[in-house]
């Protein structure tokens, strides 16, 4: 394994004093499954928003395969995609199809090519039907699956998920979930930030917790499930109950 | 459904070329503007064969455009009582002419067929044909950065109905703590219309940010239009009965 991302000693201020997050080091292997845990305000949009690209620090350096973020910001946005909270304002196109064709489109790919990838990425993640529709008028599982093939259709190494379970219910929790595991399978490395984990656990190789905008924890998600709460987060369920870690989808 | 919004369909208006569909309306629009009470019979049928190709009904359309054919009624009046000539009658001592009646009735088939022309047009083209249309005219204008337009305008199709959204959430979040007890009116907009504004930049931020981190740029790949192999022939077809629509 490889070392994917490097985040040295990185602090990101805010304009009006606000720390988002300080002093942060950690790094990633390609393939892994990492659940950015944290209460909210801990720092976890920020951090993301800083693997992206989208945000610059106040002090620190992020690595992408050994290379400054800087140095080639389009081909890491490509490489590490972002799928965002509010699936209803990062939607950009008019129909579902044009949804997936907008980052391909800015990264000026062949007309030919577009179309292809367009229709493969929507036959895998089962939207082919909904090719012609309004994103608007989709369900909130439909809109997450479009925020995802968005990304999915520039092939990228690494996604990033912003609490993906909001506002979900229960089969489209787990079916989003089965999605971001057979990604994961696929080779593509997850970083999920959440504040309730119960639904992730289970998948997870790795957990890190987050509280005031420092990482706390970093471990196998088995041994720091026992101590989550005393950061603000939700103990699951079945681990309460001491029935271990129960899967939330197959 | 109102049949101005775009709807799937196989007709051969659903599958022609967006960019002569657009010449198309334009110079029927303005064989319009120049045609008589004949020409207009004529039209008329063309537009009502075409709503039935396309799947529009065209008793059931007039129900959606019942608050136009309002305005129209207005326009006919108006006309009917200012334009001078022989007074063929009189509403309240104000003359009505036989010329005025005509020129009302003439101006307000003009508006309703103009309308017709449009919800066919809607009813068959994606807003994003419609978006690259767009781009594909400005193109050859200078000054003009045509990818921006085209964005521009993409943005507000997706975007409006999200905006309507939030200020009937707004609206309907404030109606629940009873501000309709709050008589004066200036009060009442101001206190809708800062939630509102709040929203809709932090919705546009938002956008940015999303577009920015799938690699945004202006400089994108041109759009694509299908042609259906139909499209001269529909432009002489048209050119002819602008001909007609002119000389009746
Ligand atoms: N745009 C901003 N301007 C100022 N402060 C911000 C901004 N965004 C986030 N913060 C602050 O940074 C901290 C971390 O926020 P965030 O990264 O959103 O946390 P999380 O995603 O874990 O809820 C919070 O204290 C928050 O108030
Ligand atoms: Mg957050």
């Amino acid at each position: 394994m490889k070392n994917l991302i490097q985040v040295k000693k990185l602090t990101h201020i805010y304009s009006d004093n606000n720390y988002g997050i300080k002093d942060i080091t950690f790094s990633v292997q390609s393939g892994e499954f990492i659940i950015l845990a944290g209460k909210n305000g801990s720092g976890k949009t920020t951090l993301l928003r800083h693997l992206n690209g989208l945000l610059s620090a106040t002090s620190g350096e992020i690595l992408i395969s050994n290379n400054p973020i800087e140095k080639n910001i389009v081909e890491i946005k490509k490489k590490i995609g972002m799928v965002f909270q509010d699936a209803d304002s990062q939607i950009v196109g008019e129909t579902v199809f044009d949804e997936v064709a907008f980052g391909p489109e800015n990264l000026k790919w062949e007309r030919k090519l577009i179309n292809k990838k367009v229709e493969s990425t929507l036959k895998l993640l089962g939207l082919t039907q909904l090719a012609d529709r309004n994103p608007a008028t989709l369900s909130g599982g439909e809109k997450r699956k479009l925020a995802i093939a968005g990304v999915l259709v520039m092939e990228p190494d690494v996604i990033l998920f912003d609490e993906p379970f909001s506002n979900l219910d229960y089969p489209a929790a787990s079916n989003l979930l089965s999605l971001i595991t057979k990604l994961n399978k696929n080779g593509i490395t997850i970083i999920i930030a959440t504040h309730d984990i119960e639904k992730v656990i289970a998948k997870a190789t790795r957990m890190i917790i987050m509280d005031d905008g420092h990482i706390k924890q970093d471990g196998v998600p088995d041994q720091l499930i026992k101590i989550t709460e005393q950061y603000g987060i939700r103990e699951p369920c079945s681990s309460k109950l001491n029935l271990g870690i129960i899967n939330w989808a197959n | 459904m109102t049949p101005f919004i775009y709807k799937q369909g196989s007709s051969i208006l659903h599958n022609l070329d967006t960019r002569y569909k657009f010449v198309i309306m334009c110079l029927i629009s303005m064989g319009i503007l120049k045609a008589l009470f004949p020409a207009l019979a004529i039209i008329s049928i063309v537009l009502i064969a075409a709503m039935l190709s396309v799947g529009i009904k065209p008793l059931n359309s007039f129900n959606h455009i019942k608050y136009f054919l309002i305005l129209l009624i207005f326009i006919f009046i108006s006309r009917a009582l200012t334009t001078p000539g022989e007074p063929l009658f009189s509403v309240f001592e104000v003359p009505v002419s036989n010329s005025g009646i005509k020129d009302g009735a003439l101006v307000s088939i003009r508006f309703l067929i103009i309308m017709l022309l449009g919800m066919i047009f809607s009813h068959t083209t994606k807003p994003s044909s419609i978006k690259s249309a767009a781009e594909w005219f400005l193109k050859p204008i200078p000054f003009i950065p045509e990818k921006r337009a085209s964005l521009m305008i993409g943005l507000s199709i997706r975007f409006l109905p999200l905006i309507i959204e939030q200020a009937k959430q707004v609206s309907d979040a404030q109606k629940a703590r009873c501000s309709d007890n709050q008589k004066n009116p200036v009060r009442k907009i101001a206190r809708l219309i800062l939630p509102i504004l709040k929203k809709t930049f932090q919705t546009a931020d938002n956008l940015a940010l999303a577009m920015e981190s799938r690699c945004f740029s202006e400089d994108r790949t041109d759009p694509e239009f299908n042609k259906s192999g139909y499209e001269i022939i529909s432009l002489i077809l048209t050119i002819l009965l602008v001909l007609i629509l002119i000389l009746f």
